[in-house]
């Protein structure tokens, strides 16, 4: 019983979390727009019984899906999401990955610190640090000047307003996601596991390569999913730091949800957008689990 | 049986493989290896005894290269090897936690070496497969490290660390993992495989009985130095210091004031005790203190006063602990000494007539007992 | 009107609460009242005055839509508010208990009429026009002393946008805004709901897209006090707060306001009652405060917003009331124009034409 107890918690989290907000979203999305309180029909009468459940059903289609087919828009904007994703996951990576060694590397006493360093900027608001990168990037901005002053540049550069923005956005935002999970397989790896790839002819460099980073393929893998999946559907780093030109997901769902008021098309979107979701998230499961059993 | 006795550290003409000259290593402050000079012959299985932080394990990684060393030289086959890296040694390690590589298949962590040598794939899977064989391993080829036991693990460790067939195989404490039973049946193992491949073996160990079975040398530590190195037979046998007596084996410790006479020493211990002999060509220089070192096995406990022993004292029983092959006895002196006698239990019931407070005698021959200088 | 976007998302985060003593919750534009207002409210009606901001009409209209928001008084724009009526978010006001009403200005009501019909269910808070934001410095510098600051041309010609993209253009994100604005320099009507005639704004916005620095609804407050652009297309308040920041500074930037001479849209943010307000009783007691002539002079004369109150104008400062940016003359006030909501599948075409004018795709 008590063990029935205990397997119900998860699922009772997953259900009220993710299960019934994902139906409402679902039913939203098989809905019409209206000018009304919600905005979309039918909505379920319970009042009038059977009846009004099987209006309520009938009342539902697939047409906004159908919608979203019609419009180059949509899909452009979810290939371009895919790669901005995908494009600063591999950086995010890129710039994580050294610094997660380098804490790996520290000696013990300072790890509790460097720790505290990556986590520091989560002490901010969000918001905040978005906008701090605005003054950093813009035209007149430290980067600017910074660049100016070293003679890499000799007049400013536009990066504020640009995809460029919004990558250094998204890394910089989404960098402690990679880096704690890194470091925290990095941080188990056996120094001797080196050694002994040392011992059996390995170059630092090739050690490196042959045993450290396959050692980290869990910890690489969790990070990319951390980075990659929010970062598919991010709306606030393109809207700040971005230009007008930049397309992601995020903001056509803002458009069709605020400016359209349609509800039932930006609900489509996102159910969509959670359908391209799910492979990645459900390759991250396995990759867990994989990992689970291999320390079990 | 060999026809010739394998001693090539009496053998002048022999080159050694490995010559340590003077070597120190310093840690910031702490001296870790002392103004330390040692030969080591081919195809000797030779092992570092010593408690933990003695230097041992720094002797083996600065052969393995993962140290350098502070002064002095490391030589071998002849040549200084302080400016070779790790990966470019012959020589190769088997690691106290045995760092197999969890990613990679047994098969795998068998070839990762001669994978880095860029031999043919032919080559290394006939080498792998030599190695699976040796070790016993063939059914696991394709496990993962996490799915085979601890002795499994053990052995594929060995493997690859011989796989490359290198000139030198250090081995860092590598029985201690494994429970006792198996680390005994493994230590023949390890003696069988090393007979086999001709390879020079030096092992890492704290445990003296593990040193004692496997290796041809053995040399005993402490901070930093070499205390003895000899034959096991002769570390039991006739250790050179109190330290060596005491850290192999079980050893009964009097102390006592040597006077030299005949071909030996005549010890007085205590009051009211007899003069003690021991028969010993080692010259303490002028009399004075000195310690008796007599193992218990060398000492025989009887009810009746045995007749024409040199060395006999009386005592009462204390202790009686009962291993099983054996017996131990902790008889006290009326001087206050305890002193311990083991006896073999070759009959099933053995000597039911000594039990507590039974009075016994002890007794032991004159070349039983090592006298050694405090 | 004004500023869109985003805080939005972060603020999501109030509902209904029910209190012992009674409160009025209101929701208004941000950097919308003279703070001092609301404590003197407090006081005089001893009501607790819980007041929230938002930024962008689309907030709050979702926020509308879908019930429940736990407000007693909220400040939609006209068209925003007339879409919102049809959805029944808001409740007839009960102009017995608004005495105050009288000191509305008849001239303002009329127009406000097309949106809520007899002022029904809401009176005016403010009202201004969508123009152009000059720094007048640059702007001649790039263009000449004779530069068409006051005409849609100068942000719709490309030749003139060319040579100011350098010192930088800002538009609003706003489609109502920018796409009337569009139409209306190209000689059709602003307020065509005819996707045909629509469509033809893309035709105006693309040529000059390359030189349009950023679409923003607020961003170029700062932006322009700081000398950082040099034209917005902006509210006519936000203008002025940059221009009088840009004073403040004392940095030699000298941002003036036009309404272009080729017509003005004008707008209006109106305050109205939820269907589901708690306190509609405190709602209208605000709402009757508001309207007071003093309150709503000293509120016009903190944002620098004109409003729909003509007996406030007595006690207006005169750089407010005497401003043709913010109370424009009679022959102005002719040229400027209103729109009407668009309906869900014109807005979808017009939001669709935006994102296309914006990204290109």
């Amino acid at each position: 019983m008590r063990r029935l107890v205990l397997i119900a918690v998860p699922y009772l989290w997953l259900l009220t979390l993710f299960l019934i907000p994902f139906l409402i979203v679902l039913k939203i999305s098989l809905s019409d727009t209206a000018l009304s309180i919600p905005p979309y029909t039918p909505t379920l009468d319970l009042g009038a019984g059977w009846t009004g459940v099987k209006e309520f059903f009938a009342g539902l289609d697939f047409e906004n899906f159908w919608f979203l087919t019609t419009d180059e828009l949509y899909w452009k904007a979810y290939l371009s999401s895919l790669q901005i994703a995908f494009l600063s996951t591999i950086m995010t990576l890129i710039v994580g990955y050294p610094i997660a060694y380098g804490m790996a590397q520290a000696p013990d006493e300072w790890r509790p610190t460097l720790m505290l360093l990556v986590i520091l900027p989560f002490w901010t608001s969000f918001l905040i640090r978005v906008y701090a990168w605005m003054g950093i990037l813009s035209r007149e901005g430290l980067l600017n000047q910074f660049l100016l002053w070293t003679g890499v540049i000799d007049a400013p550069v536009k990066i504020l307003n640009t995809d460029t923005a919004v990558y250094i956005g998204i890394v910089y935002t989404y960098l402690p996601f990679m880096v704690l999970p890194i470091y925290a397989t990095l941080e188990k790896l056996d120094e001797s596991l080196l050694e002994a790839a040392e011992d059996l002819g390995c170059s630092r460099a090739s050690a490196f390569w042959l045993v450290t980073v396959p050692l980290s393929k869990s910890g690489i893998i969790a990070g990319c999913f951390l980075v990659f999946i929010p970062a598919l559907g991010e709306f606030v780093i393109p809207s700040l730091l971005g230009g007008s030109q930049t397309l992601m997901i995020g903001k056509v769902l803002w458009e069709e949800f605020f400016n359209n008021r349609d509800w039932p098309i930006a609900s489509a979107v996102a159910v969509v957008l959670l359908l391209i979701l799910i492979v990645p998230i459900i390759l991250f499961q396995r990759n867990e689990q994989k990992q689970r059993e291999a320390e079990g | 049986m060999a026809q010739t006795v394998f001693e090539p550290w009496n053998d002048p003409d022999q080159e050694p493989l490995i010559q340590f000259r003077n070597v120190t290593k310093r840690f910031g402050d702490f001296t870790a290896i002392d103004n330390l000079s040692l030969d080591i012959f081919e195809r000797e299985f030779f092992a570092l005894l010593g408690p933990s932080g003695c230097g041992k394990t720094t002797m083996m990684r600065m052969l393995a290269g993962f140290e350098g060393v502070s002064e002095g030289a490391i030589y071998l086959s002849g040549k200084d090897i302080a400016p070779v890296p790790p990966n470019k040694r012959a020589v190769n390690m088997m690691f106290q936690s045995y760092a197999l590589f969890p990613h990679l298949s047994v098969w795998d962590n068998i070839a990762f070496g001669l994978k880095r040598d860029r031999l043919p794939k032919k080559a290394i899977g006939d080498r792998v497969s030599e190695m699976l064989q040796l070790t016993r391993l063939e059914k696991f080829a394709h496990r993962k490290p996490h799915q085979i036991s601890g002795g499994q693990r053990q052995r594929v460790a060995l493997a690859r660390s011989l796989a490359k067939a290198p000139k030198l195989l250090l081995l860092d404490e590598p029985l201690g993992a494994l429970d006792k039973k198996l680390r005994q049946d493994t230590q023949f193992e390890l003696m069988d495989i090393q007979e086999k491949t001709g390879t020079t073996f030096v092992i890492v160990t704290h445990d003296q009985e593990e040193a004692m079975t496997v290796a041809s040398r053995v040399a005993v530590m402490d901070e930093g130095r070499l205390i003895q190195v000899d034959t096991p037979a002769q570390i039991y046998e006739s250790p050179n210091s109190l330290y060596v007596a005491d850290f192999i084996g079980d050893v009964n410790i009097i102390e006592g004031h040597a006077k030299k006479s005949g071909d030996g020493y005549d010890i007085t211990f205590a009051e009211g005790q007899p003069v003690l002999h021991a028969k010993t060509s080692r010259d303490l220089g002028s009399a004075g203190k000195c310690y008796l070192a007599i193992r218990p096995e060398k000492v025989t406990v009887s009810a009746e006063k045995p007749e024409g022993r040199t060395n006999l004292v009386k005592g009462t029983i204390l202790d009686i602990a009962y291993l099983g092959n054996l017996s131990t006895y902790h008889v006290k002196l009326a001087s206050g000494q305890i002193i311990k006698a083991q006896t073999a239990n070759t009959r099933r019931i053995a000597r039911r007539d000594l039990t507590w407070e039974d009075e016994v005698w002890l007794s032991w021959t004159e070349t039983a007992a090592v006298v050694l200088e405090v | 009107m004004r500023n869109h976007l985003l805080t939005a998302a972060a603020s999501l985060a109030l509902f209904a609460g029910m209190a012992t003593a009674e409160e009025v919750r209101v929701y208004n534009w941000s950097d919308y009242i003279d703070e001092d207002l609301l404590d003197k409210f407090e006081e005089e009606t001893g009501i607790d005055l819980v007041y929230d901001v938002f930024d962008s009409n689309e907030v709050l209209e979702t926020k509308m839509l879908a019930g429940g928001s736990g407000y007693d008084v909220v400040v939609p724009s006209g068209t925003f508010l007339q879409r919102q009526i049809t959805a029944g978010a808001f409740q007839k006001l009960d102009k017995s208990k608004l005495p105050n009403i009288e000191n509305m200005w008849d001239v303002v009501e009329k127009r406000t009429e097309q949106y809520d019909p007899d002022n029904a269910y809401s009176i005016n808070y403010m009202w201004g026009t969508t123009g152009l934001g000059v720094n007048v410095g640059k702007v001649r510098e790039v263009l000449g002393d004779d530069a068409p600051i006051n005409s849609l041309a100068l942000v719709f010609d490309p030749a003139n946008m060319e040579k100011l993209a350098d010192c930088g253009v800002h538009f609003l994100d706003a489609p109502a805004e920018m796409i009337p604005a569009a139409l209306k320099y190209i000689g059709e009507d602003p307020n065509s709901h005819d996707p045909d005639v629509i469509a033809k704004a893309e035709g105006v916005f693309e040529p000059v897209r390359p030189y349009i620095q950023k679409f923003h609804s607020s961003e170029y407050i700062n932006a322009l006090a700081n000398g950082d652009i040099c034209v917005a297309v902006g509210w006519s308040g936000d203008i002025l707060q940059a221009r009088d920041r840009a004073d403040e500074a004392g940095n030699d930037v000298e941002i003036v306001y036009n309404a272009p001479v080729e017509g003005a849209q004008m707008w209006f943010d109106q305050m109205a009652i939820p269907v589901d307000a708690p306190n509609p009783d405190g709602a209208h007691k605000f709402l009757n405060f508001i309207m007071d002539a003093e309150n709503m002079a000293a509120a016009s004369n903190y944002v620098y917003y004109a409003n729909g109150n003509k007996a406030s104008q007595e006690y207006l400062l005169e750089d407010v009331i005497g401003d043709p940016s913010i109370y424009p003359d009679e022959a102005t006030l002719e040229n400027l124009f209103t729109t009407t909501p668009y309906d869900a599948r014109v807005q979808r075409v017009v939001t669709r034409l935006w994102t296309k004018i914006k990204s290109g795709t």
